[in-house]
């Protein structure tokens, strides 16, 4: 076992600080992974970010490209990319599952550039979960190990005055070159086996017409919290600013939850009341992504639970679609 | 005082006095309550009365536009006032509600709770004191450790605009009084213009726009939202500093006179924006303008909605 005492790892993040961007967990009036110039500005002691790191690679608000008429032509721009290289520091098991997850959407079929770009630009440092977890947490439940190196190119794993060390791509053998990482005897704490959750996507296609959706939207305020809080929710919006002669298209995050998500420029609403909102974001995590991309679409991170306003929780209504759901 | 409202509530239901009752229930853990919507005396059961019951549910009255019937609902001191507004802006009608008044004797600030246990299974109130359960101990705690920051001012925890009562009105919190009510915003009164500009900014610059301080809110119900407003479009869902920056100001100008300080917005901020900061200096203009406050008596006219030839001059701040 490979380790790094834990007082030289601040010293081996100022380091890698001066080769990239470093980005980690920092306190900007709640924890959000942020770009850093050195470790003095990290939090160590935190549980996840409110933001999940989706924002590093799939931003809120992206500028794509800038375009202007010349004489009979229209020149495009394209929006600049990455300067550096990035170190992600900090990310957490359940945001490295939903990266793997947005990577079916953005790098599959269909390659998205921007994206793609962000990604392979992006070193991950994770850090595995310490227990007990959240309350809020049930990554398990989804089939996550919260110390898994799954999905990361370095994790660290807590154990006490040192971070154990396992470095599990190319990437990150680059970022560790060089440094004296002392072996340890001993060995890896093991992670926590979730409740089962075998057939949730056929129970949930079963609950199509299932008067739990209304009861749940009756509560629903419908604002966007539990889709931009969410590490694999991935929808936007494109919108151009400025003039016919020239202007900027943006992509922004937005939200199945918003009531004119869906509302055409007839005026027509395929989704017209809260029931077929909120029926359209579990029917995305538990039918459509697995139906699309062979995997269920949470990772079990538990933002949408901890900060819906009004104490909508995703772990109540998958126990309701299994209890509820065709057998 | 939870049997007492149950047994309100199933009176109501069995008599067919209202279509549903909207009161508190139990979540998934201790400490995460949510609103429940009743419909048949079975229900009954699951109506809670806690310490951690933050919903305003008069926000859940915008419903009941497209109903028939009449809903009831418990409300603290605080939501009371939104009941007042809503009748006022007659958005419902006063005798379509039932309300069930709870004496409030301050709810619980979670954040606070959390740093102060682990593991809390149950908060109650008694007397100057929260009894917070973790295991097999009972901790006693002074109220004001725990109290959210809006209860430190509270004026009206007795809820005066109701059908019934719940336990008895004890005017426990009334001597706390109001006196540093807006003491946070003379605060930043004091600061030069540059530097609320630049406060403000840091604050709004990590808004996500999520619309959650929007859509809790008792006092949003217009149709359709300036900010859904397709054509003109006013505001796109970029985020820069100033696309936040004017979302906000646009909110916190059509709340002048109608904020009841329930403090919603803030609780449901997840990037921990203050906003109830923003919302105190929109009330305190408003006091100090038209020497009024929102959601007090039905009858009264809101300043915004009126004009008298004596009006003051904003400009010149003179009465013509």
């Amino acid at each position: 076992m490979k380790t790094i005492k834990k007082s030289h790892l601040a010293e081996w993040l100022n380091t890698v600080a001066q080769g990239y961007d470093l980005f980690g967990p920092a306190l900007d009036g709640v924890v959000q992974f942020k770009r850093v110039e050195s470790s003095d500005q990290l939090v160590f002691d935190y549980a996840n970010s409110v933001v999940p790191p989706k924002n590093l690679f799939l931003p809120q608000t992206e500028c794509l490209f800038a375009f202007r008429r010349e004489g009979g032509s229209i020149i495009l721009e394209p929006s600049g990319g990455l300067e550096r290289e990035r170190v992600l520091f900090g990310i957490r098991p359940c945001d490295a599952r939903s990266l793997l997850l947005l990577d079916k959407v953005f790098n599959g079929d269909l390659e998205d550039t921007y994206y793609q770009e962000k990604r392979r630009g992006t070193t991950l440092v994770g850090l595995a979960c310490p227990s007990p977890p959240q309350r809020t947490c049930f990554c398990t439940s989804m089939g996550i190990d919260p110390l898994s190196p799954e999905g990361v190119d370095i994790l660290l794993t807590d154990l006490g005055d040192r971070y154990l060390v396992e470095v599990t791509t190319e990437k990150g053998e680059e970022l560790v070159e060089g440094l004296f990482l002392p072996s340890a005897e001993g060995e890896k704490p093991k992670g926590e086996k979730g409740k089962s959750l075998e057939g949730i996507e056929e129970k949930i296609s079963s609950l199509w017409e299932d008067e739990y959706w209304r009861e749940l939207s009756r509560r629903c305020l419908g604002c966007g919290i539990c889709t931009y809080l969410c590490p694999t929710c991935r929808c936007f919006d494109l919108t151009d600013v400025g003039s016919t002669l020239g202007g900027k298209r943006f992509r922004c995050w937005d939200s199945c939850m918003f009531a004119d998500f869906t509302r055409m420029a007839s005026g027509v609403n395929p989704r017209p009341t809260g029931k077929e909102r909120v029926r359209q974001r579990y029917f995305d995590k538990f039918s459509y992504f697995p139906e699309q991309y062979g995997v269920l679409g949470c990772v079990g991170c538990g933002r949408c639970s901890q900060y819906c306003p009004v104490g909508i929780d995703i772990r109540t209504i998958i126990n309701e679609v299994m209890a509820r759901g065709a057998k | 005082m939870e049997q007492e409202l149950r047994e309100i509530v199933r009176k109501l239901l069995q008599e067919g006095a209202i279509e549903y009752f909207i009161g508190y229930a139990e979540g998934v853990e201790p400490l995460h309550t949510t609103p429940c919507f009743i419909e048949r005396e079975e229900q009954v059961q699951a109506l809670i009365w806690s310490p951690l019951c933050p919903y305003n549910l008069a926000r859940y009255l915008h419903q009941m536009k497209n109903e028939a019937g009449k809903v009831g609902l418990v409300v603290k001191g605080c939501d009371a006032r939104a009941i007042v507004e809503l009748v006022k802006g007659n958005q419902i009608q006063r005798e379509r509600v039932v309300v069930v008044g709870v004496p409030c004797q301050g709810q619980v600030d979670l954040a606070k709770l959390e740093e102060a246990f682990q593991g809390v299974e149950a908060v109650e109130g008694k007397g100057d004191t929260f009894l917070v359960t973790v295991g097999e101990k009972v901790h006693r705690v002074e109220k004001e450790r725990l109290w959210r920051e809006k209860c430190f001012s509270c004026k009206h925890p007795i809820s005066f605009e109701y059908d019934f009562v719940l336990g008895e009105m004890s005017p426990l919190l009334l001597a706390r009084g109001s006196e540093s009510e807006f003491a946070m915003v003379e605060e930043l009164e004091r600061l030069s213009v540059e530097e609320r500009r630049a406060f403000w900014r840091a604050q709004f610059e990590r808004c996500i726009r999520c619309y959650a301080c929007r859509d809790i809110c008792y006092a949003c119900y217009c149709q359709e939202c300036i900010f859904e407003s397709r054509a003109p479009r006013w505001l796109e869902k970029i985020t820069t500093p100033l696309d936040n920056q004017t979302y906000h100001l646009i909110r916190a100008w059509h709340m002048v006179g109608r904020c009841i300080d329930c403090g919603e917005c803030e609780r449901v901020c997840p990037m921990s924006i203050p906003l109830r900061l923003l919302y105190k200096k929109v009330e305190k203009e408003v006091e100090q303008l038209f020497d009024y406050e929102a959601g007090m008596r039905v009858e009264e006219v809101p300043p915004l909605v009126t004009f008298q030839v004596d009006d003051l001059d904003l400009v010149t701040q003179e009465s013509s």
